[in-house]
C-alpha cells in the first residue's frame, strides 16, 4: 500500500470516527447545528436503556450497557444533540419476564425522565416495552428479531408509530440457514454426511421459531429433520440430548437455543464424542462469552446473525475502538447494537428539530417520521425501515442490495482467540468456509 | 377479647388499609409507582393466600405459583383465542384454578409435610416444561407460530381492560383500582379463613391431628378445602395480573418468583394474619432500593431471609408481637399478657 493510500485511509478513517460512524452528515446534524442551539437549552437528554444486565442474558445486556456508553461520549464529544449532552440511564430487567421488562422501562421514562429508550434485546414477550413506549409517546429503538414486533406494529400502526425494530425477525433465519447448507453442498464446499438435520430449540420464542421455520421449510431443501428437541433454558447437561443425536447421527446439528455459557457447554460435551456433523449454533456463539467459556471448543463452530459487526471499515473501526475501551473480553457484536441504535436516534432527533420528551407525541412523532426516511449505516450494516412493520430489511434476503439492508452474515470461529469471521454473504465475506476439525470423512 | 371481636379489628383494619390504598392515587400520579403499587398489591395477594395454606392450614404447597399461571393463562388464552374481555375471563381464571387445586388437592393432600412440597413442586415443574416446549402450531398468527398454551412465548396482546380509551394517560388508574379490588377480596376472604370456623379447624388440626379427628375434623378434606379456597383466590390475581399486563407466559412459573413471595411471608411472619402484607411493603422496598446493585438484589434477599430465619422467625408480626408484650410487662398489665400469649391471633392486632 502506498503512502498517499495509506493516509487516504487513515484519513477516512478518522472521518468515520468523527462523525460518529461513518453517515454522511451525522456529525453535521449533531454538531454542526448544536452551536446555536446550545444557548437555547442545554438540559441533559436522558436516554433509557432497559438491559438484561443480570441473569441468563446479562452477558449480552452488559455489552449493550457499553455500546451505549461508547456512542454517548462521541455524541456529546461533538455537542450532544443539538446542544444537549446526552445522560443515560439503565434499568435492570433481569432477563425477566413482561413484568420485568414493562418495570424498567416504566421506571426509566417516569423515575429517570428517559426521552427514549433503546435496548438491544429482552426476554419475555418481545412485546412489553411496545406497551410502555405507546403509553408514553418515547421513541423505543430495539432488535429483539422477534416477529411479534412485525405483528403488532403492522396490524396497530396508529398505537405503535414510536416503536422500530433496527434488524429483520428471526423467521428468515430458517431458510437463510438451509440455503446456506444447500450453497455449501451445491458449491462442494461441503456435503454432509447425510441429509438429516438434527434441531435443537430452547424455550424462548425467538429459538421456536426459527427452528420451526427450519423444520418447515427444510423437506423443500432436501433435507429432513431426523430429531427436534426443546431443551431447558439454561442448560448446562447436554447428555440425553447428545446420546439421541448420536443414536441417529446427523449431517447437521441445528443449536437455536442461544444461551452463549449454554452452547459452550454443548461444545465442550459434543467434542468428547463427536459425530460426523456440521454444528450450527444461532446467536450466541458470535459473543465472547461463548468462546471465553468453550476455549478450543469453540474453533471451526459455524453462527449466523443478522446484526453482527460486518468486515470493512467501518464494522473494523468500531471493533477495534471498542475492544481498546472495553478490552478483549468484551463482544463487539453486542456493544454494535445499541452503539448504532443511539447514534441513529441522535442524528434523527437533530434533523427534526430536537429531542422530544416523554409524553410529547408532536415532537416525539416527527423524530419517527425521520426514523422511517433514513437509512443508517452502522457497524453492522444498513439499517432501513421496511414503512409497516417499522423493522430493518434484511440483505439478501429482502435486498440485494448491501447498502439498504441488513447483513444477515454466517460466520465460523477460526480461533476460540478472535472472533469469528464472516463466510457469506459477499460483500463481507473474509474468509472461506473450512471443515470443522472433527469431522473425519 | 372475643373471636367476633378480633374478626371485627381485622376487618376494620382491612377497610382503613384498603381506603387507605384507595386514595394513593389522589397523591401519586407517576406511572412508574402505581405501576409497583399494582405489583405490591398482586404479590401481597398471593403471600396472603400462601400464608393461609401453609401458616394456618399447614399444608406445605409449593403449587401456588401454578394457581397464579392458571389465572393468568385463562385470561391469556381466553383473550387470544377466543377474543374474551378479561372482565370474563378474570373469573373464569379463579374458578379454572379452584377446580385445578380440587384435583391436585384429591391427589397430593393425602400426604404430608414434604412429600406435599415434592409432589406439588413437581407438577408446577412438569407443567411449566410442557408449556415451554411445546411446539406445534395451534394456529398462526400474523406469520407466528402459537401453540396452544402459548409455547415459550406465552400470550400477548390481548384487549385491556379498557381503561386506555376511556382515560387515556391516566388509564393505569383504572388498573390500579381493579387490582386493589382483587387485593381487597383477598385480603377479606383470609380474614374470614383464619378467624372463622375455617381457622379454628386449622388450629385444631395443628394442635393434634388424634384429638380433632375424634371429634369430627378429617384433615384432608380441611387440607383440600384451604387448597381450593386459596387457589380461587390466587388464581384470580394471576388472572388480574394477566390483565394488566396482557401478558400471560412461563416466566410466571420461574423459581425466583417463588422464593420472592417466599420471603415476604417469611419476612412478614408465617401464621399471622398481616405480616405477608408487611412483609410485601418490606421486600417491594427492599428490592426497589437494590435495583442497580445488579446481583447483589437477589444476595440482598437472600441475606434478609437467613437474617429473619434466625434472628426473627416469626417476622415482622412476630416481632411486633414480642415488643408489644415487653411493653405490656413493663406497664405490669399481666392479664393482657397472659392473653396474647394464650391467642397468638390477639398479638399481632
Amino acid at each position: 500500500m502506498s503512502k498517499q493510500s495509506s493516509n487516504l485511509n487513515a484519513s477516512r478513517r478518522e472521518f468515520i470516527k468523527r462523525a460518529g460512524l461513518g453517515t454522511v452528515g451525522g456529525a453535521a446534524a449533531l454538531g454542526g447545528i448544536a452551536a446555536p442551539a446550545a444557548a437555547q437549552n442545554a438540559e441533559p437528554v436522558v436516554v433509557g436503556g432497559p438491559a438484561p444486565l443480570t441473569g441468563a442474558i446479562a452477558a449480552d445486556g452488559i455489552e449493550f450497557k457499553q455500546g451505549m456508553e461508547m456512542a454517548a461520549e462521541e455524541i456529546n464529544e461533538v455537542g450532544g444533540i443539538l446542544g444537549r449532552p446526552i445522560q443515560l440511564a439503565f434499568a435492570d430487567s433481569e432477563s425477566g419476564g413482561d413484568d420485568k421488562v414493562t418495570s424498567a422501562g416504566q421506571r426509566l421514562i417516569d423515575r429517570d425522565g428517559a426521552s427514549v429508550l433503546i435496548s438491544g434485546y429482552n426476554l419475555g414477550s418481545g412485546t412489553a416495552l411496545q406497551n410502555v413506549a405507546a403509553d408514553a409517546s418515547v421513541i423505543y429503538l430495539h432488535a429483539d428479531t422477534n416477529r411479534a414486533h412485525t405483528e403488532m406494529v403492522s396490524t396497530d400502526p396508529e398505537r405503535y408509530w414510536q416503536s422500530f425494530m433496527y434488524c429483520p425477525s428471526e423467521l428468515y433465519y430458517g431458510f437463510a440457514y438451509l440455503d446456506f447448507i444447500k450453497t455449501l453442498a451445491d458449491s462442494g464446499q461441503f456435503v454432509g454426511s447425510n441429509k438429516k438435520i438434527a434441531l435443537v430449540t430452547g424455550p424462548i420464542p425467538y429459538s421456536i421459531n426459527i427452528a420451526n421455520s427450519i423444520r418447515d421449510e427444510a423437506a423443500k431443501y432436501g433435507f429432513e429433520i431426523s430429531l427436534y428437541e426443546t431443551v431447558e433454558a439454561p442448560t448446562s447437561d447436554w447428555g440425553p440430548t447428545l446420546a439421541k443425536i448420536r443414536e441417529d447421527e446427523p449431517g447437521y446439528i441445528v443449536i437455536t437455543h442461544f444461551f452463549p455459557g449454554d452452547q459452550a457447554q454443548f461444545m465442550k460435551q459434543f467434542l468428547t464424542n463427536p459425530t460426523n456433523s456440521l454444528v450450527y449454533l444461532q446467536y450466541g456463539a458470535s459473543l465472547a462469552a461463548f468462546r471465553d467459556i468453550a476455549q478450543e471448543a469453540a474453533n471451526d463452530v459455524l453462527y449466523a446473525t443478522n446484526i453482527g459487526v460486518l468486515s470493512g471499515e467501518i464494522g473494523s473501526d468500531f471493533a477495534s475502538r471498542y475492544l481498546a475501551k472495553f478490552g478483549d473480553k468484551a463482544s463487539p457484536n453486542g456493544g454494535a447494537q445499541t452503539y448504532e441504535a443511539l447514534h441513529m436516534y441522535a442524528q434523527a432527533a437533530a434533523i427534526a428539530g430536537g429531542v422530544g420528551e416523554a409524553y410529547d407525541d408532536v415532537q416525539n412523532k416527527r423524530i419517527a417520521d425521520v426514523l422511517r426516511k433514513m437509512i443508517y449505516r452502522g457497524p453492522t450494516g444498513a439499517i432501513r425501515f421496511d414503512q409497516k412493520p417499522q423493522q430493518a430489511f434484511s440483505f439478501p434476503v429482502q435486498t440485494n442490495d448491501p447498502s439498504l439492508g441488513m447483513a444477515h452474515i454466517f460466520s465460523q470461529i477460526e480461533t476460540y482467540e478472535e472472533n469469528g469471521k464472516i463466510i457469506s454473504p459477499p460483500p463481507y465475506n473474509v474468509i472461506d468456509f473450512r471443515k470443522p476439525h472433527w469431522i473425519s470423512e | 377479647m372475643t373471636n367476633l371481636s378480633i374478626l371485627k379489628r381485622h376487618l376494620l383494619g382491612c377497610v382503613l388499609t384498603v381506603a387507605f390504598m384507595a386514595m394513593l392515587p389522589l397523591f401519586i400520579t407517576q406511572r412508574y409507582f402505581l405501576g409497583e403499587i399494582i405489583l405490591f398489591m398482586i404479590w401481597a395477594s398471593v403471600a396472603i393466600q400462601w400464608n393461609v395454606l401453609l401458616g394456618h392450614a399447614g399444608v406445605f404447597s409449593l403449587g401456588q405459583m401454578l394457581f397464579f399461571a392458571i389465572g393468568a393463562y385463562a385470561v391469556g388464552m381466553l383473550g387470544v383465542h377466543l377474543d374474551w374481555s378479561p372482565w370474563f375471563s378474570m373469573p373464569v381464571g379463579a374458578v379454572v384454578a379452584a377446580l385445578a387445586a380440587l384435583v391436585i388437592g384429591l391427589a397430593c393432600l393425602r400426604l404430608k409435610t414434604a412429600y406435599v412440597a415434592l409432589l406439588t413442586f413437581a407438577i408446577v415443574f412438569m407443567v411449566d416444561s410442557l408449556i415451554r416446549t411445546e411446539v406445534e402450531c395451534f394456529t398462526t398468527v400474523g406469520g407466528r407460530c402459537l401453540p396452544f398454551f402459548g409455547g415459550g412465548q406465552g400470550f400477548f396482546g390481548f384487549d385491556d381492560l379498557g381503561f386506555r380509551s376511556m382515560l387515556k394517560g391516566k388509564w393505569i388508574v383504572g388498573n390500579y383500582y381493579v387490582v386493589l379490588g382483587a387485593f381487597a377480596f383477598s385480603l377479606v376472604a383470609s380474614i374470614l379463613v383464619i378467624h372463622g370456623r375455617l381457622g379454628l379447624a386449622f388450629r385444631a388440626l395443628g394442635d393434634s391431628q388424634i384429638y380433632a379427628a375424634a371429634r369430627g375434623l378429617n384433615r384432608t378434606r380441611f387440607h383440600i378445602i384451604a387448597f381450593v379456597i386459596t387457589a380461587f383466590f390466587t388464581g384470580l390475581t394471576g388472572a388480574v395480573y394477566a390483565a394488566h399486563f396482557r401478558f400471560a407466559g412461563p416466566s410466571l412459573f420461574e423459581f425466583s418468583n417463588l422464593v420472592f413471595i417466599l420471603a415476604m411471608i417469611v419476612v412478614g411472619g408465617l401464621k399471622s394474619t398481616w405480616g405477608p402484607v408487611f412483609g410485601a411493603v418490606l421486600m417491594m422496598i427492599l428490592v426497589e432500593f437494590a435495583k442497580g446493585w445488579g446481583d447483589i438484589q437477589n444476595t440482598l434477599i437472600g441475606v434478609v431471609l437467613i437474617i429473619f430465619v434466625l434472628l426473627l422467625p416469626r417476622g415482622l408480626a412476630g416481632a411486633t408481637a414480642t415488643l408489644r408484650s415487653k411493653l405490656m410487662t413493663d406497664s405490669g398489665t399481666q392479664d393482657n399478657l397472659h392473653a396474647a400469649r394464650a391467642d397468638p391471633r390477639g398479638a399481632e392486632q
